[in-house]
């Protein structure tokens, strides 16, 4: 149960830290979102109106 | 994708293949990702609703496909303490709350509520994937692991990630450069031909000691 308990705080605390991190990197950038898969040349997704 | 041939070719030659199931499975969903992407480029363009959509989409079935390699890893890693159990228990959690999260902040757009979705999602699990990589390679570290493939597939993935990182904030420094625009791609061959590598120069018996690689202050 304790191991259980210790596996749920663990993922919780590596999503805030990937989520902090996250902040940290994108808050004040202006270009498009990291993607990190394949060779192909990235789209722009095109702004939506309600964002 | 030719690196990614050469990888899975070596794993199944070098009868590796099931023992790194997922990470061939990545390599191979990539090559199938860039096929299809390909062919929509070509026909659709660039800008084309077509393309973005297959972009995305795949993008998100090769990040979610690249952080059970991840979990793959550690796995391995964690197998000799029993905790294989508790690794998949942490990976399920992660991923349910990441998509849940990503759910909550995309929710509020109500245009493209899908699209956005998966790629918020495959952002989100970009750095979820980005810190376990590095926990990860502190357990190698801690635990004393030797297994040669094992500790080089976790050091290119840490770089790969980094690399990513490193390349975005040159991004955000120089946008208009031609030659940061073309980082990505070319970071993109980068796993697939680390990964052959430790294949093709190492046997499954390899060991060394992960503990020289990090300069101990004395």
């Amino acid at each position: 149960m304790s191991r259980k308990l210790g596996a749920l705080a663990l993922a919780l605390g590596i999503l805030v830290g990937a989520m902090e991190l996250k902040t940290l990197v994108t808050a004040h950038s202006k270009t498009a979102v990291i993607l990190a898969n394949g060779v192909s040349p990235v789209p722009k997704l095109p702004p939506s109106s309600s964002n | 994708m030719g690196a990614g041939v050469c990888f899975v070719t070596c794993s199944v030659l070098r009868a590796s293949f099931l023992k790194y199931f997922f990470l061939n499975l990545y390599v191979i969903f990539a090559l199938f990702a860039d096929l299809l992407r390909q062919f929509v480029l070509r026909y659709y363009g660039l800008q084309s609703p077509e393309y973005i959509y297959a972009y995305y989409y795949t993008d998100c079935l090769l990040t979610i496909a690249l952080f059970v390699a991840v979990i793959s890893l550690a796995s391995h890693v964690f197998a000799e303490l029993n905790l294989a159990r508790y690794v998949r228990f942490v990976a399920v959690l992660l991923l349910l709350g990441t998509a849940g999260f990503t759910y909550a902040v995309v929710v509020q757009s109500t245009e493209r509520l899908a699209t956005k979705f998966a790629a918020e999602l495959s952002q989100n699990l970009y750095f979820v994937g980005l810190v376990l990589t590095y926990l990860l390679w502190g357990a190698v570290l801690k635990l004393h692991e030797t297994r040669t493939r094992l500790v080089q597939m976790v050091l290119s993935l840490g770089l790969y990630f980094s690399a990513y990182a490193g390349s975005y904030a040159l991004l955000n420094l120089a946008p208009n450069s031609e030659i940061v625009q073309y980082l990505g791609p070319i970071l993109g061959c980068f796993l697939p031909i680390s990964w052959a590598l430790t294949i093709m120069r190492n046997s499954e018996e390899a060991r060394l000691t992960p503990a020289r690689l990090v300069a101990v202050p004395r």
